[in-house]
């Protein structure tokens, strides 16, 4: 277990010895990883490899039976989504991840609004988050959807590009992804891309749940392959072939050793 | 061919948004035409009159339905709201009217938290809940005075359901304050924006960190607090403790509501629709007793009109006849 990406000092986060259980059923066992800093990871494995575990435990959602989690060289245990945002650690849903009935700028501040007058009163300053919106959004997006419109009216990919770009916008260091582009074609799928590869260039970190190799091998440069809940290896992208990821995630023998 | 076709589908798509105020001036119009009793002053005062209870009660059921839910308890706690006040003040005389007030709106924010404790923190569906909570509430009340009525509420309290100030009905004066407070806290405060978010989508509400509980809880305890403001208004016009009173209005809330076009899957509606759809039905029962129809087609109109309403708003959706 002396992993490039587990020993590299540069890593955002690191995890290890991390367990849970869901009564008898073992979800994560013993897993240890890290994630580099500033790089595009993907985590892959099959359906109930506890990818989507592993993720919740880092988002706060669900806490680990044992096991630490080091964030930036800190030692945390996030117990809500909340605390886990405020630290830095965003995540972004296939779905649910937007109110369809309100519009882009009060998606983006949802949670967050902006109010002005009397302090008890919280009255919605509805001019400062629009302008600060568009700001917001052309950060990472070239196409900026109206920020008047409500969500629903736009297609899916616009949606995930502003729930992308929201999480990006909002300071966070780790931005965490499950599954972000299943449900779009393949023009919004790039659209989708070119957002998360802004995030990069900005000096973010992402890690994406997905189960398209060549989506993987398209934008990540290094992929974590969990196996029924242990953490069986990473890869550097460059160096490792799809064939061989698909070994690790089956479990058939692995032909290389680790990098 | 083609600017027309656009210029049609904009009147379409005005029509769409404004069905139910094109509707409604239609309809006065219409009455102003045909009677020469609609237009005068001692009917529109009729009108608001009649329609201020129901109005105010309406006003907390649109934060119910934009929320996603709806409350049916309402009527019931109208009549707690009259009972409890209006005992109160018989009981205690004059002393007792600033008691009655206090004690109809403590008895009826306790109902308003029990819809909202069951449906926010239990998790019980909002028809089962507030189905209940409207039974009991009523069953509470008939034990509670043998389901008879008492009289004798200090003669001063009838001010507040038969008086006027500049010639306005109280109960229209007291229904346009909660209207423009509601609406404004609906559409302008943080807390109303919340409810548009819970009633869109609750789980990415939560997701960003909203106390979603909580706003659920607030939205029931405010629809009792409406109630009971209109309990308290009912006992100026009655001078007396109610049992049987307001039977039914939570359904003509919910409708005029609806009608005021706020679906009832949550997360859309305005408050201004409220108040057309309130007026709305409550013009057409007006005008239905101006033509001389027997009372029993009311309900008949009404449920028509609902329907006519959610049709026209599905159709104009869909965008025409075409693409159905």
């Amino acid at each position: 277990m002396t992993d490039a990406a587990e020993s590299a000092p540069e890593a955002i986060l690191r995890a290890r010895g991390i367990n849970k259980n869901f009564g008898a059923v073992v979800a994560l066992e013993n897993v240890s990883f890290a994630i580099p800093k500033g790089e595009i990871i993907g985590l892959v494995g099959d359906n109930g490899a506890g990818k989507s575990t592993l993720v919740k435990i880092i988002s706060g959602v669900l806490t680990p039976d044992s096991g630490m989690i080091e964030f930036e060289g800190k030692q945390v245990m996030f117990a809500s989504p909340a605390e886990a945002r405020a630290g830095g650690i965003e995540t972004v849903y296939q779905d649910l991840a937007l109110a369809p009935n309100l519009a882009v700028w009060a998606n983006v501040y949802l949670g967050r609004e902006l109010t002005r007058g009397p302090k008890m009163m919280h009255v919605l300053d509805k001019r400062a988050m629009v302008a600060n919106t568009d700001k917001m959004l052309k950060r990472f997006i070239r196409n900026v959807p109206p920020i008047d419109e409500s969500v629903e009216l736009l297609s899916g990919g616009q949606r995930q590009v502003v729930a992308i770009a929201r999480a990006g916008a909002w300071g966070s260091k780790l931005i965490l992804m499950d599954e972000p582009t299943a449900a779009l074609g393949v023009a919004e799928t790039k659209a989708v891309e070119e957002v998360i590869f802004e995030l990069k260039r900005q000096g973010l970190t992402v890690l994406i749940i997905s189960h398209n190799l060549d989506q993987i091998f398209r934008i990540t440069s290094g992929v974590w392959v969990l196996r029924r809940g242990r953490a069986i290896g990473y890869r550097e992208t460059a160096r490792t072939r799809p064939e061989e990821i698909v070994l690790m995630i089956t479990g058939a023998p692995t032909i290389a050793g680790t990098g | 061919m083609a600017p027309a076709k656009g210029r049609w589908s904009k009147a379409t798509a005005f029509a769409g948004r404004n069905g139910v105020l094109i509707a409604f001036v239609l309809l006065v119009a219409f009455m102003v035409g045909t009677t020469s009793t609609f237009g005068t002053y001692q009917n529109l005062i009729n009108v608001l009159q009649q329609n201020s209870i129901i109005g105010i009660i309406a006003c907390g059921m649109t934060f119910a339905i934009v929320l996603g839910g709806f409350d049916l308890s309402v009527g019931s706690v109208t009549a707690l709201a009259s009972v409890v006040g209006a005992t109160l003040m018989i009981d205690l005389g004059t002393v007792g009217i600033p008691i009655g007030i206090v004690g109809a709106l403590a008895a009826c924010l306790i109902v308003g938290a029990a819809n909202g404790w069951l449906i926010a923190w239990l998790g019980v569906n909002p028809f089962v809940a507030t189905l209940g909570t409207m039974t009991v509430v009523r069953g509470l009340i008939y034990v509670a005075t043998n389901a008879s009525p008492r009289f004798g509420v200090p003669y001063a309290f009838t001010t507040v359901g038969l008086g006027r100030l500049f010639g306005i009905p109280n109960p229209a004066l007291i229904f346009l304050v909660v209207a423009l407070l509601l609406g404004f806290v609906l559409h302008r405060t943080r807390f109303g924006h919340y409810v548009y978010a819970v009633g869109g989508n609750p789980a990415a509400s939560a997701r960003m960190g909203l106390k979603v509980a909580r706003v659920r809880f607030a939205v029931y305890v405010l629809a009792s607090g409406c109630a009971a403001v209109s309990g308290i208004i009912l006992i100026g016009q009655t001078a007396s403790a109610t049992p049987q009173a307001a039977l039914g209005y939570e359904l003509t809330a919910i409708a005029a509501v609806i009608v005021g076009g706020a679906p009832l899957g949550g997360g859309r509606g305005r408050m201004a629709g409220t108040i057309v759809g309130v007026f709305l039905l409550g013009v057409v029962a007006n005008g239905l007793n101006l033509f001389g129809v027997s009372p029993f087609w009311q309900p008949v109109a009404t449920g028509l009109i609902l329907i006519a309403a959610v049709a026209f708003d599905g159709f104009s959706k869909r965008g025409g006849f075409s693409s159905g």
